[in-house]
């Protein structure tokens, strides 16, 4: 009795088992007439704001199309989103958090072509989502680095604040004498290649798929001369106590710290929660490469990736239009009034976009603060490109041997040269 | 002698089931079966859907040059035959290498030291064996902040007493390529030693007493005890550490991911995270696969070795 009891439980377990693997979940195919519900991809959703505004305009528009949020943990954002995208189950909208994955992504033929989406004239970063003069996504969104500054340590060392005429020997004497009257380290910079290498890309006009890198060692120099001028905190001090740039500006140890735009916000919410210092303090163009490119009368050279919108190429046919008029509006005018009411720089500004950013309380209201806001000839740091990923991980391990001293510039620089020639195999 | 053969009822003369006897057999050993099955079936699917089927997956993908979508093309050997030319896996190779090397050792020195000193009957010998097993249950991103502390080169508490007791230059540590892996081996050997020393404790529970007593009786110092009482009767749990300690130290990642990246340089590049640089960072899961199934075999013959060794001396 006992061994068929024991037998047919077994059996029972078989087959629920069998039953359970034949049951595949199938989604609901959406109408193609009627209300639309188009998914959409994002991250930290609870401190990342910009999404759900964009996909409440959008709606109050179009009330028939609703854009839900699909959270993604936002360190493991691309692995997650590619993964979902493989598996057949990746959201319609997705976005293009790093520029540098638009070429898997369009390689593996998951993105739509949406060069019939209309953009507005002067928008930034669009070539990014460019392969072979087609279009696989449009920019909402395109930070640039600029200089912020702390006008409180500046007065109290009685140094000029920046006025947009800035070299980098400018900035290194600057960082020098505030450094010198002990109040504070004169800069603050990150530990990210792209303070380095971004800005040397960007000033001396060429990018990581030259395979020649003797163009960052001036850069190298540079910074190591500030370390070692104890002008600004050392790679490996910063390392081993995990530094943060808000910390080191917002507490006021550093009296510069070159910087994406999107700190203003962070910046201003921190001050108004009392987590970083309450002290004036401004934004001025990054310093140039030579005076040709210096002055408000100039366009500076800084660089930053944009963070864009593409669609899914599977998506359900009666959904498409639909995507690519979310697309159209999140790339507009509109939507970039909407987004720098949030502290968010769009892709795309006028003086409207501008003063809306600007009206942000605690940001400042200076007009050099605006024009390093607004003006700028922004290079993407990410070449679009498939093998962007591996040189940029060449260029990492480059980047930790010069700074934190175990290798001179010249051979790290060599060594880079040689691993991306025969790791990577540029054409 | 003669072969008594017995005529079993239901037999046939020759000594044949008859059909029907035959049949119910089969029947009944079809239902054993079925059975057995059953009872292995939950285990065995979670085991195959999660482990065997990726790890087969795996072969075949090492073979192609999968980018994770679309279709994985075969490339046969191409992938192992661009390992070889790979200079960064090379010194990711050679780094496990040199990871394992010091890592095995220390650990097995420090985690049987502890395990011998906490064999003795001392007061709070159970807080000190917990207090030797928290640095294993620690997250590892908590143990690499803490340590990255302790090793700053110009501020860290360590320089600080190395300088104090007259080394003039100590160490840059995790920011010097000749010192970065020394670092990780120390950290990581402190926070394994806790768990083999488990493992060790028991193996040394097992040892007879009167071995001891014997070998006092002899009048053996307390070396000769341990050499030639101690150790010998170790041998299988320093077999299963040595093993476990081999394969955990070929696979090491996550403390290497958080102390140091890889670097400075590639100071620290080991072959799991050359894996997952090119698998997850760069798409490249074909060849990622590649070095996966050279790491696996690295594991493999290297245990195969060590179960020789072992064979022969317990022969």
């Amino acid at each position: 009795m006992k061994r068929k009891f024991a037998a047919a439980a077994g059996m029972v377990a078989i087959a629920s088992l069998s039953l359970a693997a034949c049951s595949g979940g199938s989604a609901p195919e959406a109408e193609a007439d009627g209300p639309v519900t188009l998914t959409l991809s994002g991250w930290s959703l609870a401190t990342t704001p910009e999404f759900q505004v964009l996909a409440d305009a959008f709606h109050e528009q179009n009330p028939d199309v609703t854009v839900e949020l699909k959270e993604y943990d936002a360190a493991e954002y691309n692995t997650l989103v590619t993964a979902d995208l493989a598996a057949g189950v990746g959201p319609d909208i997705i976005t293009q958090k790093e520029v540098k994955f638009v070429t898997t992504f369009q390689e593996g033929g998951q993105l739509m072509d949406v060069s019939d989406v209309e953009l507005p004239e002067g928008i930034g970063g669009a070539s990014s989502y460019e392969v072979d003069g087609t279009a696989y996504g449009v920019p909402y969104r395109q930070d640039k680095w600029v200089l912020f500054y702390n006008k409180a340590l500046f007065d109290a060392a009685g140094v000029a604040y920046p006025d947009g005429s800035w070299t980098w020997a400018d900035y290194d004497e600057a960082a020098e004498q505030i450094a010198a009257t002990g109040t504070a380290k004169g800069t603050y910079q990150h530990r990210w290649q792209s303070t380095v290498q971004g800005f040397a890309s960007a000033q001396e006009d060429t990018d990581i798929l030259s395979g020649d890198y003797a163009y960052f060692a001036d850069y190298y120099e540079r910074v190591l001369a500030l370390q070692d001028a104890k002008a600004q905190v050392d790679f490996n001090t910063s390392t081993a106590n995990q530094l943060t740039y808000q910390g080191e500006f917002g507490k006021q140890s550093a009296a510069m710290l070159p910087m994406g735009t999107w700190y203003t916000a962070t910046l201003v919410s921190q001050q108004a929660a009392g987590e970083a210092d309450d002290f004036e303090w401004g934004i001025a163009p990054i310093p140039q490469l030579d005076e040709s490119t210096t002055g408000t009368d100039n366009t500076p050279v800084t660089f930053g990736d944009p963070t864009g919108f593409s669609i899914n190429a599977n998506i359900d046919g009666g959904k498409t239009q639909a995507a690519k008029d979310f697309l159209a509006f999140a790339a507009s005018l509109e939507a970039a009034e909407l987004l720098a009411e949030i502290g968010i720089t769009p892709a795309v500004a006028n003086d409207a976009v501008t003063e809306a950013y600007f009206a942000l309380e605690g940001a400042p209201t200076d007009d050099l603060s605006k024009f390093a806001w607004s003006t700028g000839d922004t290079h993407p740091e990410n070449p679009t490109s498939n093998k962007t990923a591996s040189i940029q991980n060449i260029l990492l391990d480059m980047h930790s041997a010069i700074l934190s001293g175990s290798t001179s510039v010249d051979q790290a620089i060599t060594e880079a040269e040689d691993r991306v020639a025969n790791e990577v195999g540029l054409d | 002698m003669t072969t008594a053969v017995t005529e079993k009822a239901g037999t046939t003369k020759a000594g044949r089931p008859q059909p029907s006897q035959r049949r119910r057999r089969s029947k009944l050993t079809l239902r054993n079966t079925l059975l057995g099955w059953s009872f292995i079936l939950p285990n065995f699917l979670g085991f195959a859907l999660l482990t065997l089927v990726p790890v087969v997956t795996l072969f075949y993908m090492s073979l192609t040059n999968w980018n994770i979508f679309g279709t994985a093309n075969w490339v046969g050997l191409a992938n192992f035959e661009r390992l070889l030319g790979d200079n960064s896996f090379r010194i990711s190779f050679v780094n496990t290498i040199y990871y394992a090397a010091l890592h095995i050792p220390l650990t097995i020195i420090a985690s049987l030291g502890l395990a011998l000193l906490l064999n003795n009957k001392l007061r709070g010998v159970a807080f000190f064996r917990t207090a030797a097993f928290f640095p294993y249950i620690t997250s590892i991103v908590a143990i690499a902040v803490v340590w990255n502390l302790l090793f700053s080169p110009e501020y860290g508490p360590i320089n600080e007493i190395l300088r104090a007791i007259g080394i003039a230059n100590p160490p840059g540590w995790l920011t010097s390529s000749e010192w970065a892996m020394p670092a990780v081996v120390i950290v990581s050997t402190w926070r394994d030693m806790g768990y083999y020393m488990i493992l060790f404790l028991a193996g040394l529970q097992t040892v007879p007493r009167e071995l001891y007593e014997a070998a006092r009786m002899d009048g053996a110092s307390a070396w000769q005890r341990f050499v030639n009482v101690t150790l010998p009767c170790l041998r299988p749990t320093m077999f299963f550490v040595t093993v476990m300690l081999t394969i955990n130290s070929f696979k090491i990642f996550d403390l290497i991911l958080v102390m140091t990246e890889g670097g400075p340089g590639q100071s620290t590049l080991v072959i799991s995270q050359f894996i997952y640089r090119k698998g997850f960072e760069e798409n490249q899961f074909g060849y990622a696969s590649a070095a996966a199934v050279a790491l696996f075999f690295l594991c493999i013959i290297v245990t195969i070795i060590q179960f020789f060794w072992n064979k022969r001396r317990n022969a």
